[in-house]
């Protein structure tokens, strides 16, 4: 057998046959790079602006797709829909031209769920019923077991968030190096209760040194392939950020204060510090989210990012007005339904009322669906898209140093946080 | 620049050949590589010539569900890491005149394993739900002291009222004195001496719904359809009866805490959108009342023992649901008369309460007139 031929490294795929008998040499010349991608890669770069091709209409036709198939097979789908509407944002954010991959599988995720609807209905059966008897063995009333009941699956929502990140992040790929995030979920969902609880006790003062510290444990456990990400800088660096939010916080609250205190006049002040309240808000959420990023580093890779509040609060208004305009008239004729068959119930007599029934059902369903949808296309997309085209990559000549990392198999998938409903957002 | 092949005439012994670009990333690290592509048509293989490697036609998929469109991400079939990125329409359209499979979805690995799990899942939810909830609910309930058995009631009670109300208010009370009164006659009749260890509490709701059921901590509810579907104080008191004895058994608290524990469950499966069906599936369940053949026969034992002790006759029962099932041909939809008459050992109830009832024995009526005339008023006011 000629070894050479069967063989893939480059000199011997040279050697005889290339490519496929004829001579090397007849090859045509390699036409011109084309315009796009090829012309613009520059592998010895040192940093690379992140370009975003999120379009609305394939996204309002896979979202919509996906979404009706969920519908029709009784929610089935949603683990393909995900999956399926994952690979697409994934692949809309091209670092240097090259896109993200998403490689999660809808099975992993289907598999995963049925992991956790076990785990939890062992749970959620026997220790709320153990609790319903405890609760009205010694207390005589079902508030204290609902109350510890509720306490209890706290800490499971941290600890199914951060799962489903792990998840989220092994699965997913740049420059074909995966990405992961290290095992670590209780020693989340400790301190993110410890955290809840600073901020609560504070009344919301520590919100900073919260979002500080989760992100700072997130970031220090992810990883992009042999190297580790590290979050630097302390929470005090949010204060900045989150100076709108207090101020408008503490205005709203002192009015409200004297206001009950019978000086009801007061009450107007929130037809101001209600909406600058709303500002501070999402201009804590981008400002917090801009510095922690500047300050992440990967071994020599970085990230400066530099989105807009004000692009970011004009998403959010615009989005969600566009959104609900868009689903006003399927609403409307659902609330006409509704509304002549109550005051004219014999409206209805004629015809079956299954039939309505049914046509109310669907539109009702259609609306859930649209607004699933539309919220896709105009409020998660335009986010993601601006929060994607204003980052930049640093230091990304050191990129081929970087090393893959072996596969997390991790079966569970995102399960707990499917049935707890506590997923990422898209 | 873009040549449009549409319109390329190859002339010549044979067509020019392909070259074409693309961005290989070799999957073990994050180095970006251009390289040349070619075709070898005579292996079937695409060529990699700056990477030295062949990618079998046969073995290349496109990657799916990718946002932009103008880009083609391509990976083997086998191999999960190594990618070829492909960015001109041009190289795009060529390479998939070759490779046929391409669009094709990639193997689904381990569907057995998954059809497995889904199995035991439904498996175990259902092992949790109906043997192993049931099973702990019956031992605690032996453990529920009476203040807790009580508060419990209360508090089904109310949910049950505020279920089956309307438009955000809860069922109405009824509780017309002069009817509340021939009640408690008939209750004071049908337990003395039966040595309850809890009292009872006898509530009636203005439901037209013909029902009665009992709930923990000796709660005792008669719905208005039943006082007014039946003909005779009799009847009443047979149900009455019937009901004290799942009272006694302690029966509707092993219920209650049964859906205690599944209600949970149940809202997992379905999602929250269910949550407001969640409380008329319970609501159902514990008017319904399914208990056990044993706990039924049982309450009957004890009811026919009861109203022979009070001197009224235990063949109550089988007249009201005769009479029920004559009055309307079918028994209605949803109607507690529907339920008894679709629960098979139904026939062998109304038997017993006429074996039971003594031949040729007279009893004393259950109420007298002026009596019966108030608790079928016991809703009017």
């Amino acid at each position: 057998m000629d070894e050479t031929a069967s063989s893939s490294s480059p000199g011997d795929a040279r050697s005889t046959t290339w490519p496929g008998g004829a001579p090397a040499a007849n090859l045509p010349a390699l036409p011109p790079p084309p315009p796009g991608l090829l012309a613009r890669f520059d592998p010895a770069a040192d940093s690379l602006a992140v370009e975003c091709v999120a379009r609305r209409r394939p996204l309002f036709w896979l979202a919509l797709r996906t979404g009706a198939l969920t519908v029709l097979t009784l929610g089935l789908y949603r683990f393909w829909m995900k999956t399926r509407l994952r690979r697409w944002y994934w692949s809309s954010v091209r670092p240097g031209g090259l896109p993200l991959e998403y490689v999660g599988l809808p099975g992993e995720k289907l598999l995963g769920f049925l992991v956790a609807v076990v785990i939890l209905a062992f749970y959620i059966g026997l220790v709320n019923l153990v609790l319903v008897f405890a609760s009205f063995s010694l207390f005589e009333g079902s508030v204290p077991g609902f109350l510890l009941s509720f306490v209890g699956v706290i800490p499971l929502w941290f600890y199914a968030r951060y799962r489903a990140r792990r998840y989220v992040l092994a699965r997913s790929r740049w420059r074909g190096v995966r990405s992961g995030l290290l095992p670590g979920a209780w020693g989340y969902a400790l301190l993110a209760m410890r955290m809840w609880a600073g901020t609560l006790l504070s009344l919301g003062l520590l919100w900073p040194r919260m979002t500080f510290r989760l992100e700072k444990y997130r970031t220090d456990r992810t990883t992009f392939g042999s190297v580790r990400l590290h979050q630097q800088g302390d929470w005090h660096m949010l204060w900045p950020a989150f100076a709108h939010l207090a101020a408008a916080a503490m205005l709203s609250l002192a009015a409200g204060l004297v206001a009950g205190g019978g000086e009801e006049r007061f009450l107007w002040f929130w037809a101001v510090t209600l909406p600058w309240l709303g500002y501070g808000l999402v201009r804590y959420l981008v400002e917090a989210k801009r510095l922690m990023a500047d300050a992440k580093r990967a071994g020599p890779l970085g990230l400066v990012a530099r989105p807009k509040v004000r692009r970011v609060l004009l998403i959010y208004l615009l989005g969600y007005a566009a959104a609900a305009l868009a689903l006003a008239l399927p609403a409307v004729l659902l609330a006409i339904l509704a509304y002549s068959l109550e005051v004219e119930p014999s409206l209805g007599d004629g015809r079956s009322p299954t039939l309505l029934a049914a046509g109310g059902f669907l539109l009702y369903v259609s609306i859930v669906l649209l607004w699933g949808t539309l919220r896709h296309v105009f409020v998660t997309m335009p986010l993601w898209r601006h929060y994607a085209r204003t980052l930049t990559i640093t230091g990304t000549a050191s990129l081929p140093e970087v090393r893959q990392q072996a596969r997390d198999e991790f079966a569970e998938a995102e399960g707990f946080a499917e049935a707890l409903d506590v997923g990422a957002a898209i | 620049m873009s040549r449009t092949p549409g319109t390329v005439i190859a002339v010549g012994r044979t067509p020019p050949r392909f070259r074409g670009h693309g961005i290989y990333l070799d999957g073990t690290s994050a180095a970006a590589r251009a390289t040349a592509l070619s075709f070898d048509d005579a292996t079937g293989e695409l060529v990699l010539e700056d990477v030295g490697a062949r990618w079998p036609y046969d073995e290349i998929r496109r990657l799916r569900d990718q946002a932009g469109g103008d880009q083609a991400v391509l990976r083997l079939a086998d191999d999960p890491v190594r990618r070829l990125v492909l960015s001109a329409a041009d190289d795009i359209r060529l390479v998939r005149s070759r490779a046929r499979r391409l669009d094709r979805a990639p193997r689904v690995r381990g569907r057995g394993r998954l059809a497995a799990w889904g199995v035991a899942a439904v498996a175990s939810v259902a092992l949790i739900v109906l043997v192993l909830v049931p099973a702990l609910a019956d031992r605690l309930a032996a453990f529920l002291p009476p203040g807790g058995e009580r508060a419990l009631g209360e508090a089904t009670y109310e949910q049950i009222r505020n279920a089956l109300g309307d438009d955000m208010m809860p069922l109405e009370v009824c509780d017309a004195p002069e009817g509340r009164a021939a009640l408690a006659a008939l209750e004071a009749r049908l337990t003395e001496g039966a040595g309850l260890e809890v009292p009872l509490t006898v509530h009636v709701l203005d439901h037209e719904m013909a029902n009665a059921f009992a709930l923990p901590g000796g709660h005792i509810v008669f719905f208005r359809g039943l006082i007014e579907e039946a003909a005779r104080p009799e009847e009443v008191a047979a149900v009455f009866a019937h009901e004290i004895g799942h009272v006694a058994a302690r029966d509707p608290t092993r219920i209650a805490l049964r859906s205690a524990g599944s209600i949970g469950v149940i809202g997992l499966l379905l999602g929250d959108f269910a949550g407001g069906a969640l409380v008329l599936v319970l609501t159902n369940q514990l008017i319904r009342a399914d208990y056990t053949r044993e706990a039924e026969a049982a309450a009957d034992a004890f009811a026919h023992r009861r109203l022979l002790a009070a001197d009224l006759p235990p063949d109550g029962v089988a007249t009201f649901f005769e009479r029920l099932l004559d009055e309307t041909g079918a028994p209605e939809p949803h109607s507690f008369a529907r339920h008894l008459s679709s629960h098979p050992a139904m026939g062998d109830r109304i038997a017993a309460a006429r074996a039971a009832t003594p031949e040729g024995r007279v009893f004393s009526p259950a109420l007298d007139a002026d009596q019966w005339a108030a608790l079928q008023a016991i809703c009017r006011r």
